[in-house]
């Protein structure tokens, strides 16, 4: 088993990656390195907009950081480790997902397990889904305030939980809960289904619970504007209290942020256990975020007084006025005016100009539907939402597990993959999870469908279509615009 | 008679008849031949036992039904409502507003954080000023910030591996460079093994629980850092304090657990000691020679946060295995921090294989987070490399905390509980003005001893010591503040007041590096201790 998981690999977790070879002289129990290499195919890296690159503007501008700032800013965000590039990111950040302020934390699993203690403690109830991270479960349980778990997505257990928490108060004392928190998901990572969102804004008027969505996986990879699930569900991102996510995934950096209105935010920073005792994230980190974000955002020419500065116009003054503007509908933020970014940093003109970063969120929303439905049509039993680039493909028998991997890593173009087990999911649907990137081409996906097609008739893994209804891969790989373009929005 | 069997004839048939179908198919059914012989040999001509048998199998199928996010319904708290009741106490409920504004001094207090512009260093330059200042405030203890070879290996390492690892550990997260700087960390302290987190905070509070489960048995000191209290909270293990960085009482609290466990003649379970090298909360430092012998004596596992002491002290920047001369395997956890004195990021915790591969599944905040990015790992492997190469890094240091310590020591006003060698001060206030002492001087003991230490706990519930610490903490401020207008950068120790398990006394902590040779560190030292004078004699 140990052979699935932690391959050392070297280079650029890219669309391709390298991998450090290694053998076993004793079943497993202790595993060699050989000092070759082998060049795979990367379907498993969260690298959803291809930003993890050793060049290109953003590497660039990253070296220029290094030159100017070095690699530390020394020290908690407290106690004289806030650099002038930590109030940019965090403006910027803010921006990004259409909120009034952000906060920047050096890792994401400390965002969830160091903040969320600041926000509920004694007499608030926390309601999570029950698929929800292990950060959150961190965090929640170091907040002291009390747990019920709602079925996963399950939108009738969820009302029927909250009815009960409300109608019945706290246990025993039967007091009013001072608040209530409901953290979800915007897009799970072991079962690629999306929270909906929809239902839970319904349910959030009338409760009055207070949001908390956690998108990690989904901000930068989901909605047409790569803004998260409420971008994709065109909500507008101030009626939700608060949004969470990282920047390991999308922007190919590392740690992540949390963004409210501006009171929240305030006492985070200094109630969050983060402020004062963890360090600071570092200005490489820093620059990585502000530069792909401004790539994702397009960044407004000054010269230019067109409707896209106008726009920016209109959301400054929503700032001004503060908290959410309540229900309306989401109108997209605009590009990044020049004056949020740092006066030495530049982007070449194909990144400023938000079309590069437009078409990685096309190419990664057709990859991820291309790969979801070819996989159906192939006759797999796939999770998940048509829409997320991840696609866990079910393997149900543990003993698959290393089968799959193995016959995928041998073949004659290796292909690398993430097959998971308990504890990350039960024990009874053991999965193969694939995380498609803007960075793949097309022949990458055909490549990989070509793969499963063979794999999955070895171990008989197609047990979602009858042999009659299902399709060959050959005419997945013809149809594939047809399977892209399905169901999108 | 006759008749009535007669009657009942076809009734018998059809009976017969149906029993003989389920028979049938029964047998059709595959495995029934085996649930056959198991009813046989089980039950053997003894009611009871297919009675037990079937008892069995409804309260196994009735744990199975039972759903796992059960509501207490059964409950005599349960209260049953119709909907209409319900939808009315929905509409009635209020929350309370998901975050309470700050008060005017939190405000004040975060507008008046220092922003650095541009690097940080010895000599940063401010955002609200412009004007470069002396820093003796970030953790930049061996000067590696700003470091041109490093810089020249971190854009060389970018352009090789880009950025972000775009993945955890587990799953093709794991870097050449992550392992060798383990290995580096390894080698440097002379532990068997050693395991990379991405972040210091995280490294301290997932070691803990990935160890210590329910039931067993934590002795920690009673003024551990945050990143410890959390972790052995989340741990849920049965925890015991020592006085602080009290040998003496630790001893004690050891002897008597094992006492209570003869007598309850309790199983015996994982035994864990938890201390930090130096302390983040007051800079004291603990005796490592006498803790390890306790620790073998006792038979105990030690988790020992170095998060302050590695890059710090002893003479190649080992901590405090090297400055009091005892192996690091000898430490069955060496916990410590890649952001202090490599000025990377990141944390490591070192030990034996075993320990360390254990926690390659169980460390939650490793198993779940994604790995730290390649150029962080190889600037703190680069900082160990010149760790080695320059051990007057070190002399340096030291030096410049005794010429601080000359100075500082001779103010009257306040009182620093660090260790001398320590190379971070805290400097409290001295308790002798009666102007601030509501209540009776329980700290007033000169050295910070045991009992000034046992005291806080029982003090925790005096009325007016949160208005002291108040008063205390607009005090430093002040002096922070006025030292920044004259150039020095110094930060009070920011806590988490209300959350700390021991609310600590205020204090302002300096953090005193290499960079600044020991003339500038006088210098600046004496702008803050003229500071002290003016702001603490003027309240007295």
């Amino acid at each position: 088993m140990d052979e699935c998981f932690s391959q050392p690999v070297t280079g650029v977790a890219g669309r391709t990656i390298l991998l450090l070879d290694r053998i076993s002289p004793d079943y497993n129990h202790t595993q060699l390195l050989t000092g070759t290499k082998t060049r795979a195919l990367n379907i498993s890296s969260y690298n959803y907009l291809g930003f993890a690159q050793g060049r290109g503007g953003c590497a660039d501008a990253v070296e220029e950081a290094i030159k100017r700032y070095g690699v530390s800013t020394l020290g908690a965000r407290l106690e004289g480790g806030t650099s002038d590039l930590h109030m940019i990111s965090e403006a910027l950040v803010a921006r990004f997902v259409g909120m009034e302020a952000a906060l920047i934390s050096s890792m994401g699993f400390a965002t969830n397990s160091t903040f969320i203690p600041a926000l509920v403690g004694k007499g608030c109830l926390v309601i999570s889904d029950e698929f929800n991270h292990a950060s959150i479960r961190f965090g929640v349980r170091l907040s002291g305030a009390h747990v019920r778990m709602f079925k996963h997505n399950n939108m009738e257990n969820l009302e029927a939980i909250l009815r009960e928490a409300i109608s019945q108060g706290q246990p025993k004392t039967h007091r009013p809960w001072k608040k209530i928190l409901l953290i979800v998901e915007g897009l799970y990572s072991m079962e690629g289904t999306l929270v909906n969102l929809p239902v839970i804004m319904a349910f959030k008027k009338k409760y009055k619970f207070y949001l908390f969505v956690d998108e990690a996986h989904s901000i930068g990879a989901l909605g047409p504007h790569g803004r998260g699930v409420a971008d994709y569900f065109g909500i507008d991102p101030r009626s939700i209290d608060i949004l969470m996510g990282t920047f390991t995934k999308s922007f190919g950096a590392a740690g992540g942020y949390i963004a409210g209105n501006k009171q929240l935010i305030d006492r985070l920073r200094v109630y969050g256990h983060s402020g004062p005792y963890a360090e600071s994230m570092t200005p490489p980190v820093l620059t990585q975020v502000v530069a792909s974000m401004a790539s994702i955002m397009g960044v407004a020419l000054p010269s230019l007084d067109g409707p896209s500065s106008g726009k920016s116009v209109v959301l400054a003054h929503g700032n001004g006025n503060g908290v959410g503007v309540g229900d309306e509908e989401y109108h997209h933020p605009g590009p990044a005016p020049p004056s949020a970014l740092p006066t030495w940093l530049t982007l070449p003109p194909q990144l400023a100009s938000g079309i590069e970063g437009l078409t990685r969120l096309r190419r990664l929303a057709f990859n991820s539907r291309y790969l979801h439905n070819g996989l159906i049509k192939l006759g797999f039993i796939t999770y998940g939402h048509p829409a997320s680039p991840i696609v866990p493909l079910l393997l149900f028998n543990p003993g698959k597990m290393n089968m799959f991997h193995r016959m995928m890593k041998d073949r004659q173009t290796p292909i690398v993959v993430v097959v998971v087990a308990y504890p990350a999911t039960p024990l009874v649907t053991s999965r193969v999870r694939f995380c498609v990137s803007a960075a793949h081409t097309k022949e990458d996906v055909d490549m990989v469908l070509r793969a499963c097609d063979e794999v999955g008739d070895v171990l008989d893994l197609k047990h979602g279509l009858r042999r009659g209804v299902r399709w060959g891969v050959d005419e997945v790989i013809e149809k594939a615009a047809e399977l892209g373009s399905a169901g999108a929005n | 008679m006759n008749s009535t069997t007669a009657t009942l004839a076809p009734l018998f048939n059809f009976l017969e008849y149906s029993l003989t179908t389920a028979q049938t198919t029964f047998d059709k059914l595959p495995g029934s031949a085996v649930i056959q012989r198991y009813v046989k040999s089980s039950h053997q001509n003894d009611p009871g036992r297919t009675l037990l048998e079937l008892i069995l199998i409804i309260f196994a199928i009735r744990t199975l039904l039972q759903s796992r996010t059960r509501a207490d319904r059964s409950g005599k708290h349960f209260i049953k409502f119709s909907d209409k009741e319900i939808d009315e106490l929905v509409d009635e409920w209020i929350p309370e507003p998901l975050a309470q504004p700050l008060s005017t001094t939190e405000e004040s207090d975060l507008a008046a954080l220092p922003i650095i512009a541009g690097p940080n260093g010895s000599k940063p330059k401010l955002v609200s000023t412009g004007k470069p200042t002396t820093n003796l405030a970030s953790f930049n203890f061996t000067g590696l910030a700003g470091n041109e070879h490093i810089k020249q290996r971190a854009i060389e390492t970018l352009r090789k591996y880009g950025l972000g690892s775009c993945g955890p550990p587990g799953f093709y997260g794991t870097l050449d460079v992550h392992m060798d700087l383990e290995n580096d960390i390894a080698d440097f302290l002379g532990a068997e093994s050693a395991i990379l987190y991405s972040q210091g905070f995280s490294t301290i509070s997932s070691v803990i629980p990935a160890f210590c489960k329910r039931g067993d048995i934590i002795v920690a000191d009673r003024s551990v850092n945050f990143a410890l209290q959390k972790g052995i909270q989340i741990s849920r293990s049965t925890v015991r304090w020592f006085d602080h960085n009290d040998l003496n009482s630790l001893e004690e609290v050891l002897i008597s657990v094992e006492k209570e466990r003869k007598k309850r003649r309790g199983p015996l379970t994982r035994r864990f000691i938890v201390t930090e090298g130096i302390f983040q909360k007051d800079g004291a430092m603990v005796d490592l020679p006498k803790l390890i012998e306790l620790k073998y004596q006792y038979k105990y596992r030690l988790i020992l946060d170095e998060s302050y002491s590695f890059g710090t002290v002893g003479r190649t920047g080992r901590g405090l295995t090297e400055l009091y001369n005892v192996p690091a395997s000898k430490v069955d956890m060496l916990l410590g921090s890649c952001a202090t004195g490599l000025a990377s990021a990141g944390g490591f915790c070192a030990g034996s294989r075993t320990v360390i591969d254990h926690q390659r599944i169980n460390g939650p905040s490793f198993v779940f987070s994604a790995s730290m990015p390649a150029l962080l790992a190889v600037a703190a492997s680069e900082g160990i490399n010149i760790f080695r190469n320059t051990p007057s890094i070190f002399a340096t240091l030291q030096e410049n905390v005794r010429a601080a310590r000359a100075i500082l020591d001779r103010v009257d006003c306040i009182t620093i509980p660090s260790h001398p060698a320590s190379p971070i001060i805290h400097i409290h206030v001295r308790q002798q003005s009666p102007a601030f002492l509501v209540p009776p001087p329980i700290h007033s003991t000169p050295t910070p001893s045991r009992s000034h230490y046992s005291s806080i706990l029982s003090a925790k519930d005096v009325p007016g010591r949160d208005a002291e610490y108040d008063a205390e903490e607009r005090l430093l401020q002040e002096v922070v503040e006025e030292a920044l207008a004259q150039g020095v950068l110094v930060t009070r120790a920011k806590r988490l007041r209300g959350q700390e398990m021991v609310e600590p006394r205020p204090s302002i902590r300096l953090a005193l590096t290499t960079a600044l040779t020991k003339k500038e560190t006088e210098k600046a030292v004496n702008v803050l201790k003229t500071v002290l004078v003016k702001v603490l004699g003027k309240k007295r």
